[in-house]
């Protein structure tokens, strides 16, 4: 609107009273109006729009094979529900829906309070050069892959020389093989998640926390606050809002259990306890070959997902007034 | 004045604090600092080793020198700053072109853009999809599958748009007013301003890049155009023992049969973080101020 009006009131537009004369008349022209204008902005967008139109809703498109009968020799047939009706009967699509809440609820209740906590810690440690150490030390693992963090925690996790048994065996404690020990192996997501991301997640909760005006901290010092209470009192409700919104947002990607993550810390031994839909779906998909229940599970988590991601955003909105985008 | 104040409680509470944080550090640090100990340690020197170990015993090289002679690493490395490289460009060009016309707030289409770019952030239709338009465009094997796929990502993009916002109408309007065209403008003075953001951006596809595996993996059947990465979970994930020391020199003991495995393991753990430790200090500058300034996650 104003770049217009702006255009329409400079005394240094020679052509004004064509362009206003043009104006004037139907939508085709109009059109051919603002065309003239926006045409270079499309210009220059059009590589990325045929990037979304190809790499994201081709694949929407081709979701349709989870309805039909992939042929060798095309078309493929028309099935309807028929793959939906063979997952939603198999007692192994169930477990590895079950395993996917159970980790996904794990990691939030254990994940979500240590950044909070890093967080709090950090805010109280006054030497400049001393945080800035702490800092660069713990945000590191959050730019490495899951293989290289698996690898560092095969290494890690070994029965005969790894730290962690090395550890155990100072406290006279028998070695134990974490990676291949059923009972275990969910931990280690949950350990490994939090090694790799809750530095860098307390980032997040440091710039709501130097967001907080000083002025309350002077005054509860003038009350008399010691250091825990000021925490408490001022600190974290201060930071609520952003710790409601993480919440939220987490909740909205609980299907997601990390397919990057499973996959690199996963075996043969202890696949039945972690295995979650997405490697359900590169299994029976890319290994099996069989595309056609493969996308009815993704489908099926997409679906789901996306309804989460979205009831999500609203209530984030309208609780804190921050969501998803 | 604060400091004057400090009671002895105080003071061991502060002590608290500060161990607990040197904690983390070295939780953090340590399994790394051993991978490198490992690494660099006399060959007959590392079995024994304890994974509580930072410091080498005894010092060699010889476990790098091999991994670095390696064909395999030689040419996931090569695969990797191709990929990384390309990707990154086409990226960073992508997005940046994109976000530009979408932050025009009087662009005829806008709103249907944006709601096309958001539908994509919330519905993921999964794996198999994708593979299958990889194979009907026929990038299957090719470089291009792994490059091509994901080379816009849309919370790059609103991260742009919502920088390029931010720019003064009046600096926009006054170059239009001057003649310039959508592109001067764009190449004269909006890049120049976005400058920090395209930094940021920029790693984000760098780090982005450099740690994909799992579109690797599975688009690309040929061995020779796999990224370290996929060479990487060959070997230390999948064990695949035969792949970096290969199978004359691990069944007659000669060669890098010779080496310890855990060692070599080591060593290639340590060789894929090399890039994104080069590259660190510059993340630790443009990720935290973005993080800071409001985007969320990384």
């Amino acid at each position: 609107m104003t770049d217009r009006q702006h255009v329409l009131t400079s005394p240094r537009i020679g052509n004004v009273p064509t362009n206003s004369s043009r104006r004037a008349p139907g939508r085709a022209s109009a059109f051919a109006d603002g065309w003239r204008r926006w045409w270079p902005y499309y210009l220059m967008m059009a590589p990325g729009i045929l990037f979304f139109f190809v790499f994201h809703y081709l694949p929407i498109w081709e979701t349709r094979i989870a309805f039909e009968q992939v042929r060798i020799v095309p078309p493929n047939v028309w099935v309807g529900l028929k793959h939906f009706q063979v997952l939603f009967s198999s007692p192994v699509f169930w477990q590895v829906l079950a395993n996917t809440l159970i980790i996904s609820t794990m990691k939030m209740v254990f994940f979500l309070p240590v950044p909070i906590i890093v967080a709090l810690l950090l805010n109280e440690v006054r030497g400049g050069s001393l945080r800035k150490f702490i800092q660069s030390a713990i945000y590191l693992p959050h730019f490495l892959s899951w293989v290289v963090i698996a690898g560092i925690f095969i290494a890690a996790l070994s029965p005969t020389d790894g730290a962690v048994n090395n550890l155990l065996g100072m406290a006279g404690m028998a070695p134990r093989s974490f990676m291949t020990d059923t009972g275990a192996i969910r931990w280690v997501l949950v350990f490994t998640e939090i090694w790799r991301s809750a530095g860098w997640d307390s980032l997040l909760y440091l710039a709501a926390i130097i967001a907080i005006d000083q002025q309350l901290y002077d005054a509860a010092e003038v009350d008399g606050a010691n250091r825990w209470q000021k925490i408490w009192h001022v600190t974290l409700p201060g930071i609520v809002p952003t710790i409601a919104t993480l919440f939220i947002l987490n909740a909205g990607m609980f299907l997601n259990a990390d397919l990057n993550q499973v996959i690199n810390l996963s075996n043969d031994v202890v696949r039945s306890k972690i295995d979650i839909v997405d490697t359900y779906v590169y299994r029976i998909g890319l290994q099996t070959g069989e595309y056609s229940l493969a996308t009815a599970a993704g489908l099926f988590k997409a679906v789901l997902g996306t309804m989460m991601i979205v009831v999500a955003h609203f209530v984030s909105k309208r609780l804190t007034g921050k969501g998803v985008w | 004045m604060a400091l004057s104040r400090k009671t002895p409680i105080e003071r061991i509470e502060y002590a608290i604090i500060v161990s607990t944080l040197l904690l983390l550090v070295v939780v953090t640090v340590q399994p790394i600092l051993n991978l490198l100990a490992v690494s660099l340690s006399a060959p007959g020197k590392v079995p024994g080793m304890s994974g509580l170990a930072i410091l080498p015993d005894g010092l060699s090289f010889e476990v790098w020198s091999v991994l670095l002679q390696h064909p395999n690493v030689q040419r996931g490395i090569i695969n990797s700053i191709f990929i990384t490289g390309v990707s990154t460009v086409i990226g960073v060009v992508g997005t940046a072109l994109m976000a530009w016309g979408l932050s025009r707030p009087n662009l005829p289409g806008r709103k249907a853009l944006f709601i096309l770019v958001l539908v994509t952030i919330v519905f993921e239709p999964g794996i198999i999809p994708d593979y299958f338009v990889n194979k009907r465009l026929g990038l299957l094997d090719s470089y291009w599958s792994v490059i091509l796929f994901k080379a816009v990502n849309a919370w790059y993009l609103i991260i742009l748009i919502r920088f390029f916002e931010e720019i003064p109408k009046e600096l926009l309007e006054a170059a239009e007013l001057d003649g310039a065209n959508p592109f001067q403008v764009f190449w004269h003075l909006v890049l120049p301003l976005a400058k920090p953001a395209l930094a940021t951006i920029s790693l984000f596809y760098l780090v982005f890049h450099w740690n994909e595996f799992f579109r690797a993996m599975i688009y690309l059947n040929d061995q020779g155009k796999w990224p370290l990465q996929v060479v990487l979970r060959q070997f230390v994930i999948d064990g695949d023992k035969i792949a970096i020391v290969g199978a004359d020199s691990a069944n007659n003991n000669t060669g890098a049969g010779q080496l310890n495995l855990r060692a070599l393991k080591a060593g290639m753990i340590l060789l894929t973080i090399v890039p994104i430790l080069a590259i660190y200090p510059l993340i630790l500058k443009f990720f935290t101020k973005g993080t800071m300034s409001g985007a969320l996650k990384g």
